[in-house]
């Protein structure tokens, strides 16, 4: 309006002397016009301004809102990542893979009787009755039916077809190598999560992460001391054993003897990782590490070494054997009596139960218990792959008790633990702890003094001279060229009221080369039975013994151990 | 003030067309870093796979079993030689063969 009736002004009769007559009249109008021409710039700009304003909020509210909904959702990982298992040689043990799940919405199932019998068919192991109960509560809108699933099974159940059957990608533990060193990896529970060995171990030390998705850890891989290769050799020959002598079971494990590295570790009837059920079960316990056992004559290498590094005897002092040792209610015998007074290396070849006795005895109680605490041998011991099994030792020492100790009765332990306290005594007296982790500073043993060099030394001759004397009892174990030296031990089992005439654990220690032990090995047979190759006999030098043998011919190639007349030429 | 206003004006309306051309240009790349990470979890799935695949071939107890088939089985001890007397073995063959 106002412009029109400028407009009418100035175009008008008598515009002229209204312009001239209200000059100041006309200015302010113009002006006006001008700022109100201004006023619809700036509203333009400032309304693109704000438009542009508005968009910007708009979009920053929209991310805010999601990361806002991402930290508001309860922090419930269905699964988790975890790094994967190599061997000391970067092999793959463990590791992590896609796999389908199935799930169904109970509130789009349309026939739950058609969607059970259906599923029934591509899983025959399905618990029918408590899937169709879950489907029945139309108020649940997601429930598993089978978690982990190989790719060829989920293509079965896509292709029946069914509504309100659906899948998503979660991860799965798998084990390329099927059960081998089985025990020592332990296993993983449906949300892959660590439950035993060192799959445990990963998830308390290493970390896992927590996921919602199939998202592949970057973590980097957990380096084993165990050697593929080796492992292999130990379960193969192990397996050969179990067939040959028959026994309930057949463990054994080969040591680093100087850095305590477990480079293989096996117990027969093996487990498989991915059907940790198995685990459960009696027969299938990892008898390295989860079961105590009085092994015997093998323990007769401690009482040797305490008995030189204490300087109670020397390889060539002379004990009277002929003589049965009584202790508390049980006579001592030796399994060969001699009829003539053997030196303490005869004690130790012909094995003598009486001699292993006496020098016991000249030791007395305390200081055979501190020595054998000194190794390692009377405390509680824990690997990355678990607890080991607690040692069962005599509550009281005394005569009778100091006695079957000195020859390994009265006193159960843990083979693993039993072959740690050994390699002590082969490694210039120093004690290691058994590892399954990879030592990158592997070298020399750094533990605590338990034994001189001087006697360490002397143990390892002791071991060679068993193995090559014609009266040794491991003369089977024997290799040429790798100078294996070697200890058999052969346990009565402990039944009710004492010990059971027809069952026995049979087992061999070695160490090789004995010029300078590197490596350990013990091989334990529980319950062989005597065959016509050992002459019915069911003794550790027998069957451990060649086991041993044929063990160290195969690995100590692979364990970079130069044959004797390969050295003698250089 | 004129000339002024009108390059704030222009000036704006150039803001606000960038700011928009920037925010869809992020919403693409948006787009295309998800289909790469996407790509590279797929990837990663497939190597897991590989590997894991590799390694069940490569297992000790299937090599020995094809090795035993093939005659192979573990190193003897007199199948060893020091490096030296090797080197001194082929000198030997070089020279009978006139080399």
């Amino acid at each position: 309006m106002a412009g029109d009736r400028a407009d009418f002004l100035i175009g008008g009769a008598g515009a002229q002397h209204v312009i001239r007559g209200t000059g100041t009249h006309a200015v302010t109008g113009m002006g006006q016009t001008r700022r109100r021409a201004e006023a619809a710039v700036y509203g333009v700009l400032f309304s693109a301004f704000a438009v542009v304003g508005v968009q910007l909020l708009v979009l920053a509210a929209g991310r805010h809102s999601d990361i806002a909904l991402a930290i508001s959702e309860p922090v419930a990982a269905t699964s988790f990542s975890r790094p994967d298992i190599v061997d000391r040689n970067g092999r793959l043990l463990a590791t992590d893979l896609e796999a389908p799940s199935i799930f169904a919405d109970p509130g789009v199932v349309l026939d739950r009787d058609e969607v059970v019998e259906k599923l029934s068919t591509v899983l025959p192991d399905l618990n029918s009755s408590e899937l169709m109960r879950a489907l029945s509560d139309r108020s649940r809108r997601f429930v598993w039916v089978r978690r982990g699933v190989s790719p060829a099974i989920a293509q079965k159940v896509h292709d029946l077809g069914l509504p309100g059957v659906s899948f998503r990608y979660e991860l799965k533990r798998a084990y390329p190598g099927g059960k081998m060193a089985g025990h020592a990896l332990g296993y993983v529970d449906v949300d892959n999560r660590g439950v035993a060995g060192i799959e445990k171990y990963i998830d308390d030390k290493v970390g896992v992460d927590p996921v919602h998705s199939a998202v592949l850890s970057n973590r980097p891989p957990v380096r084993l001391s165990l050697d593929l290769g080796v492992q292999h050799a130990l379960e193969d020959e192990l397996d050969d054993a179990m067939r040959r002598y028959q026994p309930e079971g057949a463990a054994g494990a080969i040591l680093n003897i100087k850095t305590g590295e477990i480079l293989a570790s096996a117990s027969l009837p093996q487990v498989d990782p991915s059907w940790p059920m198995q685990a459960l079960d009696d027969k299938h316990i990892d008898r390295m590490t989860g079961g105590t056992y009085e092994l015997g004559s093998v323990f007769k290498t401690l009482t040797l070494a305490m008995a030189f590094d204490e300087g109670l005897a020397k390889p060539d002092t002379v004990l009277d054997v002929r003589q049965p040792l009584e202790a508390g209610r049980f006579t001592v015998t030796d399994m060969h009596p001699s009829r003539r007074p053997l030196t303490v290396t005869e004690v130790f070849t012909h094995s003598s139960n009486v001699g292993a006795g006496m020098l016991a005895l000249e030791a007395g109680p305390e200081k055979l218990q501190a020595f054998l605490k000194k190794a390692g041998i009377l405390e509680p011991m824990q690997t990355e792959a678990g607890t080991i099994a607690t040692p069962q030792v005599p509550s009281r020492w005394n005569r009778a008790t100091t006695i079957t100790a000195s020859f390994g009765h009265g006193i159960a332990v843990a083979p693993l633990q039993f072959a740690a306290a050994a390699a002590t005594l082969f490694n210039g007296g120093k004690t290691v702890h058994p590892t399954f982790l990879r030592k990158f500073d592997a070298g020399t043993a750094d533990g605590k003094p338990v034994i001189s060099a001087a006697t360490s030394r002397e143990m390892a001759e002791l071991m060679r001279a068993n193995v090559v004397d014609k009266d040794g009892t491991g003369g089977k174990a024997d290799v040429p060229g790798y100078r294996v030296g070697g200890k058999t031990g052969t346990a009565d089992i402990a039944s009710k009221g004492g010990y059971t005439s027809n069952a026995v654990i049979s087992s061999f220690l070695a160490a090789f080369p004995t010029d300078d032990p590197q490596y350990l090995t013990f091989v334990v047979l529980f319950e062989p039975k005597g065959i016509p190759d050992t002459k019915g006999h069911r003794t550790g030098g027998t069957n451990a013994a060649p086991v041993t043998g044929e063990l160290i011919a195969r690995v100590a190639a692979q364990l970079g151990v130069a044959p004797e007349f390969a050295t003698a030429r250089q | 003030m004129r000339l002024l206003n009108v390059a704030a004006f222009f000036f704006a309306v150039a803001s606000a067309l960038l700011l928009y051309a920037l925010n869809y240009d992020t919403r693409r790349l948006e787009a295309e870093l998800q289909a790469k990470e996407r790509q590279a979890d797929r990837a990663r799935s497939d190597i897991a796979v590989l590997k894991a695949e590799r390694s069940t071939l490569a297992r000790p107890d299937r090599i020995d079993e094809l090795a035993r088939r093939l005659g192979l089985g573990p190193p003897r001890a007199e199948q060893f030689q020091h490096g030296r007397e090797v080197s001194e073995l082929s000198e030997r063959q070089g020279s009978a063969n006139g080399r």
